[in-house]
C-alpha cells in the first residue's frame, strides 16, 4: 500500500483516539495497570484495598472506611466500586423505602454492603452474595471490621443462580424488599427471572441494577420495560473518576406477579 | 327565497339587496333551474365541464402515481422523520435534472454520431492504435476507460469534425457545442427556479421571540409512523426543551469570553491546518500519479493506479469527523455548529476538487506542448509514406491506391479525451467508495452489533460502535460535489450524464435499503425545511464554480488538431461563426455581427446592472415593509391581550360588586345621597350593565371617565381615580 493512502487514514486514527480517550484511559487503569500490580504483588486488588483500610481507617466506623476506600481508589489504584455519587442515590433510596430485608448480589469489596448497612432501619437484615471465595473472604473481614454482626449482614458465598433457590429454605428469606444487582450485567436478567420464579419479590419491591449503561445490560432493560410488571426509572450518572463516560443505575419497582 | 323575502324581519335595504342578488342568480342559472331557453345547451355544458373536472382529477392522480419512488420515500419519512427523507427527495430531484441532461446529450450528440457518423475503424481517430490493439478489450483496460472504451461515442476524441453528417445534414460540431452550453444554462435555470420556489415556502420562520411557544406548538412531526421514531422524537423534543431552558439560564450567567475566543481561534487554526495538509496530500498524490503515468502500465499495481482517487475519497470521508472533533472545542449552539461543520466540509471538498483541476491543467498544458512535436513528426511521416509509395509505384503504372490502415497512423495527443477520462474515472471510483463504505461502515457494523452484542463485554448498541445514524449533511454534500464533477466533465465526455443516471438510480435503491436496514433514527432531530435552501444555494455555488473552468477551457485553450468535433479550428467557439456564415442568410449574419459590437454589449451590461440594483432595492423595501407589518401585528396582539386581561379583571370586579349594590339600594334615599359620589358611580355602573349589556360595559371601561364626563356627572380627576379603581 502506498504511503499516501496510509497517510489518508491519519484523520480517522486521530479522531478515534481523541474521541474515545476516556475509554482508553479506563482500559489502561483497570486492565493494564491492575494486572501489572497483581503480578508484582501477588495479591488481588480487594486484598490490597483491605490492607490499606486496615492501616488507615477507624474500625467500627463504616463512614470512615468508605471515605478511606474512596481516597485509595482515586489516589492509588482504580478500585471499580460504586463511588460516592451512586452511593448517595443508593442511600437515599434505602432511607426512603426502609426495607425489612435487602438482598445484594455481587459484594465485590463490600463497599455497597457498608453503604446499605449504615442506613438500614434497626431490625432489618442484609444478605449479600459473592461468587468468588477469595473476594468473599476479604469482604467478610471488611464487614466485620466495620462493626456489623451476623444478624445484620450475612455474607453468602456461591454463584447467584445456585444461591437464590436456596434462600427461602436455608437462609430464611421469604421476601426481599430491596434487591441490588451489582455482579455482572450479563446475569441481571437471569437472576431477576429467578427471583420472580421463586416468589422472592413482594409487590412494591425495588430492584436496583448498577452499570446498566456501561458496560450495559440491554436485554435486562428491554425485559424490564416491556414485560409490564415493572416501572423503570434510570438515574444517569457518570462512571467513578471518569465523568465523561455515561453510566446509570436502573430503579425498577415491582408491581406484583399478576 | 324570493317568495319569502317579504316575511323576513330585516331592514328594507337588506331586503332589497337580497332580492336583487336572488334575481341575478336566477337569471344566470336559468338553464339549471329548469326555466328559460338555453336549458339543453346549459345542461350539456354542465355535463362537459363536470367530465373535464373529473378527467383533470384523474390525470392529477395519475401524475402523482407516476412520480417514482414515492412509497419508498414515504416509508423512510415515517421511520426517520422529515430531515432524512429530504435527502432522498433531493436525490430524486437531482435524478430528474440528470435525466434531462442525459436526454440532451444522448439524443443530440451520441445518437446522431452512432447512426450517421462514420463507423469504428474508418478514421484514425476512431481506431485503437496498433500498439494497443492486443489489450484493447481486456477488462482492466476497459475499466480504466482506455482501449475500446476510449475510442467510442463515450468520449470527445471519437467525434469527427465534418460540418454535416448523414442524409439529414446533421450539424454535429454545432450540436456538440450548443448542447454543452444548453446543459449549463438549463442547470442554472432549474436550480434558480427551485430556490425561488423554496423562498416562498420559508414564510414566517423563527424569530427570537416566542421561543418556547414555537417549541411547544410546532415541534411535532406529524409524518412519523413508527413507534420507535415517535419515542425518539419525543425524547429529542424533551432534550430540546431542557437545552433551551439551560440556554436561557446560561445567557444570564457571565462567561469567560477570552477563554471561549481563544478556544474558537484554536479550533479554526486546527481546521486550517487540516485543510492545508489535505490539500498538500492530494497534490503529492497527483504528482506521484503523473510519475506513474510515465512508467510502463504493466508494472503498476491496482493501488498505484487508483491512488489519487482513493486518497481523495478517503480524505473526503475521514476529515469531516475530525472537524466534528474540533467543533467540540468551540462550544456553539448545535444548529450554528452544524452550519460551521457544513461550511468546513464544503471548503475541504472544494479545495480537493480545485487541486485536482490544477493538476489536470498541468497535464493539459503538457499535452498541448506535446502536440507541436507530434505535428512535426506526422508531417515527416507522411512525407516518408508518399516517398515509399511513389517508389513502389515506379515499376507499375496502375497499382493499388494509397492506403494506410487507420490503426497505423501516428496520433496526436488528445487532451480533451484525457480530461473526460479523468472525470469518468473519478466518478466511478467515488461511486465504488460510497458503496463499499456503506457496506462496511453501515451493514457489517450493524451485523456485528446485532449478532455479537450478547457475547461482548460492553453494550455494543449503546456505546461504541452502535448502529450508524444517517449522516444527512455528509451525503448531501457528496451528492452536490459529484454533480459538480458531472457538470465539469460532461463537455469532454458526453457519456458522463448517462453514467450519473445509472449511479443515481442504483444509489437510490441501495441507500434506501441501507437506511431502512442498518441505520437508526438520529437522536437529535433537526428541522429540514430551512436547510433545503441552504443546500440548493451550495448547489448553485458549485454549479458556478465548476462551469468556470470548463468555460475557461473552451474559450482559451486550442482544441486538439487530431481529435474531436472542433479539430482544425483555432478555438472551439468558432463553430458558431462558421455556422452563421454558411447556414444563415447573410443579412442575419450581419445583424448578429452588429449585435456583438462592444459598445452595445457594454450598454446592455450597464442596463442589467441597473436592473439588478433596482430589484435589490425593491426586495429590501418589501422585506422592511414585511417586518413592519409583523411588528404591527405583534403590537395588536399585545393590545388585545392587555384588553382581555382588563376585561377579565372588570368582570371579576363587577361580580364582586353586586352584593354591595343590593345592600346599597335597600338603604333609604337620604342615606344614599350622603354616600360619596364614587358609590353613585357604582350604581350607575350597575345600571349601565343591565341596560346596555356586559359587552358595552367592557368596551367602554377605558372610556368610562369620558362617558361620565360627557354625561356631566363626574369631573375629570375623579373619573381618572375611578377608572384606576376599576
Amino acid at each position: 500500500m502506498s504511503p499516501a493512502i496510509a497517510l489518508a487514514f491519519l484523520p480517522l486514527v486521530v479522531t478515534l483516539l481523541v474521541r474515545y480517550r476516556h475509554y482508553f484511559r479506563l482500559l489502561v487503569r483497570t486492565v493494564l495497570l491492575r494486572s501489572l500490580r497483581d503480578c508484582l504483588s501477588g495479591l488481588r486488588i480487594e486484598e490490597r484495598a483491605f490492607s490499606y483500610v486496615l492501616t488507615h481507617a477507624l474500625p467500627g466506623d463504616p463512614g470512615h472506611i468508605l471515605t478511606t476506600l474512596d481516597h485509595w481508589s482515586s489516589h492509588c489504584e482504580y478500585l471499580s466500586h460504586m463511588g460516592p455519587v451512586k452511593g448517595q442515590i443508593l442511600m437515599r433510596l434505602v432511607e426512603e423505602k426502609a426495607p425489612a430485608c435487602v438482598l445484594e448480589l455481587g459484594t465485590y469489596c463490600g463497599y455497597s454492603t457498608l453503604l446499605i448497612a449504615r442506613v438500614l432501619p434497626p431490625g432489618s437484615r442484609l444478605l449479600t452474595v459473592e461468587r468468588d471465595p477469595r473476594t468473599a473472604a476479604v469482604a467478610e473481614k471488611l464487614i466485620r471490621l466495620a462493626g456489623f454482626d451476623e444478624r445484620t449482614v450475612e455474607l453468602i458465598v456461591g454463584s447467584s443462580e445456585e444461591v437464590i433457590p436456596r434462600l427461602r429454605a436455608q437462609h430464611q428469606l421469604s421476601r426481599a424488599d430491596l434487591v441490588l444487582l451489582a455482579h455482572r450485567p450479563r446475569y441481571y436478567l437471569r437472576d431477576l427471572q429467578l427471583l420472580e420464579a421463586h416468589a422472592l419479590l413482594p409487590a412494591g419491591a425495588t430492584v436496583l441494577a448498577d452499570h446498566v449503561l456501561f458496560p450495559g445490560a440491554p436485554r435486562f432493560l428491554q425485559y424490564a420495560k416491556s414485560c409490564g410488571r415493572y416501572r423503570c426509572r434510570l438515574h444517569h450518572t457518570g462512571l467513578l473518576d471518569f465523568p465523561a463516560i455515561k453510566d446509570g443505575i436502573a430503579q425498577l419497582t415491582y408491581a406484583g406477579p399478576g | 327565497m324570493i317568495a319569502n323575502v317579504k316575511c323576513k324581519p330585516w331592514k328594507m335595504e337588506k331586503k332589497i339587496e337580497v332580492l336583487r342578488e336572488a334575481k341575478k342568480f336566477v337569471s344566470e342559472n336559468e338553464g339549471a333551474l329548469g326555466k328559460g331557453k338555453g336549458k339543453r345547451w346549459f345542461a350539456f355544458k354542465m355535463m362537459m365541464s363536470k367530465k373535464w373536472a373529473k378527467f383533470l382529477r384523474d390525470f392529477e392522480n395519475f401524475k402523482a402515481a407516476c412520480v417514482p419512488w414515492e412509497n419508498k420515500i414515504k416509508a423512510i419519512e415515517s421511520q426517520f422523520g422529515s430531515s432524512v427523507a429530504s435527502y432522498f427527495l433531493f436525490l430524486r430531484w437531482m435524478y430528474g435534472v440528470n435525466m434531462v441532461l442525459f436526454i440532451l446529450t444522448f439524443s443530440l450528440i451520441m445518437l446522431p454520431e452512432y447512426l450517421w457518423g462514420l463507423p469504428y475503424g474508418s478514421l484514425p481517430r476512431k481506431t485503437v492504435p496498433r500498439a494497443e490493439e492486443a489489450s484493447a478489450a481486456n477488462f482492466g483496460v476497459l475499466y480504466d476507460f482506455n482501449g475500446l472504451a476510449q475510442y467510442s461515442v463515450l468520449f470527445y476524441g471519437y467525434y469527427d469534425n465534418k460540418r454535416t453528417i448523414g442524409w439529414l445534414n446533421f450539424r454535429l460540431p454545432l450540436s456538440y457545442f450548443l448542447v454543452g452550453i444548453m446543459c449549463i444554462g438549463y442547470s442554472f435555470v432549474v436550480v434558480l427556479k427551485a430556490m425561488t420556489k423554496n423562498i416562498g415556502d420559508d414564510g414566517g420562520g423563527d424569530d427570537n421571540t416566542f421561543n418556547f411557544s414555537w417549541k411547544v406548538f410546532c415541534s411535532w412531526d406529524y409524518l412519523i409512523g413508527n413507534p420507535e421514531t415517535a419515542d425518539n422524537k419525543f425524547n429529542s423534543i424533551t432534550m430540546n426543551f431542557k437545552e433551551a431552558i439551560t440556554e436561557e439560564r446560561a445567557a444570564q450567567v457571565e462567561e469567560n469570553v477570552h477563554l471561549i475566543r481563544f478556544l474558537r481561534f484554536l479550533a479554526n487554526f486546527f481546521v486550517f491546518l487540516t485543510l492545508g495538509a489535505s490539500g498538500y496530500l492530494i497534490f503529492w498524490a497527483v504528482k506521484r500519479s503523473q510519475e506513474f503515468a510515465q512508467q510502463d502500465p504493466d508494472t503498476l499495481g491496482w493501488w498505484e493506479k487508483n491512488e489519487m482517487n482513493m486518497v481523495m475519497s478517503l480524505l473526503g470521508m475521514f476529515c469531516p469527523t475530525l472537524f466534528d472533533l474540533f467543533a467540540e472545542l468551540e462550544d456553539y449552539h448545535p444548529l450554528i455548529a452544524l452550519k460551521w461543520l457544513l461550511g468546513r466540509i464544503f471548503a475541504l471538498l472544494l479545495g480537493n476538487l480545485y487541486v485536482f483541476i490544477l493538476a489536470l491543467m498541468d497535464e493539459i498544458n503538457n499535452k498541448i506542448e506535446e502536440e507541436k512535436h507530434v505535428k512535426a513528426n506526422i508531417t515527416l511521416w507522411e512525407a516518408n509514406m508518399i516517398k515509399a509509395y511513389n517508389a513502389s509505384l515506379s515499376g507499375n503504372t496502375t497499382g493499388p491506391p494509397f492506403f494506410v490502415h487507420p490503426a497505423d497512423v501516428p496520433r496526436g495527443p488528445c487532451w480533451e479525451t484525457m480530461v473526460g477520462q479523468e472525470f469518468v474515472r473519478l466518478t466511478v471510483s467515488d461511486v465504488l467508495t460510497t458503496y463499499v463504505t456503506i457496506l462496511i461502515g453501515d451493514f457489517l457494523r450493524a451485523c456485528f452489533v446485532r449478532f455479537c452484542n450478547y457475547c461482548w463485554c460492553w453494550d455494543l448498541e449503546y456505546g461504541y460502535p452502535s448502529y450508524t445514524e444517517f449522516d444527512i449533511s455528509g451525503n448531501v454534500l457528496a451528492l452536490i460535489f459529484n454533480q459538480g464533477m458531472i457538470w465539469m466533465g460532461s463537455f469532454f465526455a458526453p457519456s458522463l450524464p448517462g453514467i450519473n443516471i445509472l449511479r443515481l438510480h442504483t444509489s437510490m435503491y441501495f441507500q434506501c435499503w441501507a437506511v431502512m436496514c442498518c441505520n437508526v433514527p438520529e437522536a437529535r432531530v433537526f428541522k429540514a425545511s430551512r436547510s433545503n435552501n441552504f443546500y440548493l444555494g451550495m448547489l448553485l455555488l458549485i454549479l458556478f464554480l465548476s462551469t468556470m473552468p470548463v468555460l475557461y477551457m473552451i474559450v482559451s485553450l486550442p482544441p486538439s488538431f487530431d481529435c474531436g468535433p472542433f479539430s482544425g479550428k483555432n478555438r472551439m467557439f468558432e463553430v458558431i461563426g462558421e455556422t452563421l456564415e454558411n447556414d444563415f442568410p447573410s443579412w442575419m449574419a450581419k445583424i448578429l455581427r452588429q449585435l456583438s459590437n462592444p459598445g452595445l454589449v457594454i450598454a446592455v451590461v450597464l442596463v442589467m446592472a441597473l436592473t439588478i440594483y433596482y430589484l435589490n432595492a425593491t426586495a429590501k423595501g418589501q422585506k422592511a415593509a414585511n417586518l413592519d407589518l409583523k411588528k404591527k401585528m405583534k403590537m395588536q396582539a399585545l393590545e388585545n391581550k392587555m384588553r382581555n386581561k382588563k376585561m377579565a379583571a372588570a368582570r371579576a370586579e363587577c361580580r364582586s360588586l353586586q352584593p354591595v349594590d343590593s345592600n346599597f339600594l335597600s338603604l333609604p334615599e337620604d342615606q344614599k345621597s350622603s354616600f360619596p359620589s364614587s358609590s353613585k358611580v357604582m350604581t350607575h355602573v350597575k345600571f349601565q350593565r343591565t341596560s346596555f349589556g356586559e359587552q358595552l360595559l367592557c368596551s367602554t371601561l377605558d372610556g368610562i371617565p369620558d362617558v361620565f364626563i360627557n354625561e356631566g356627572c363626574l369631573s375629570p380627576p375623579r373619573a381618572r381615580k375611578i377608572s384606576m379603581l376599576l
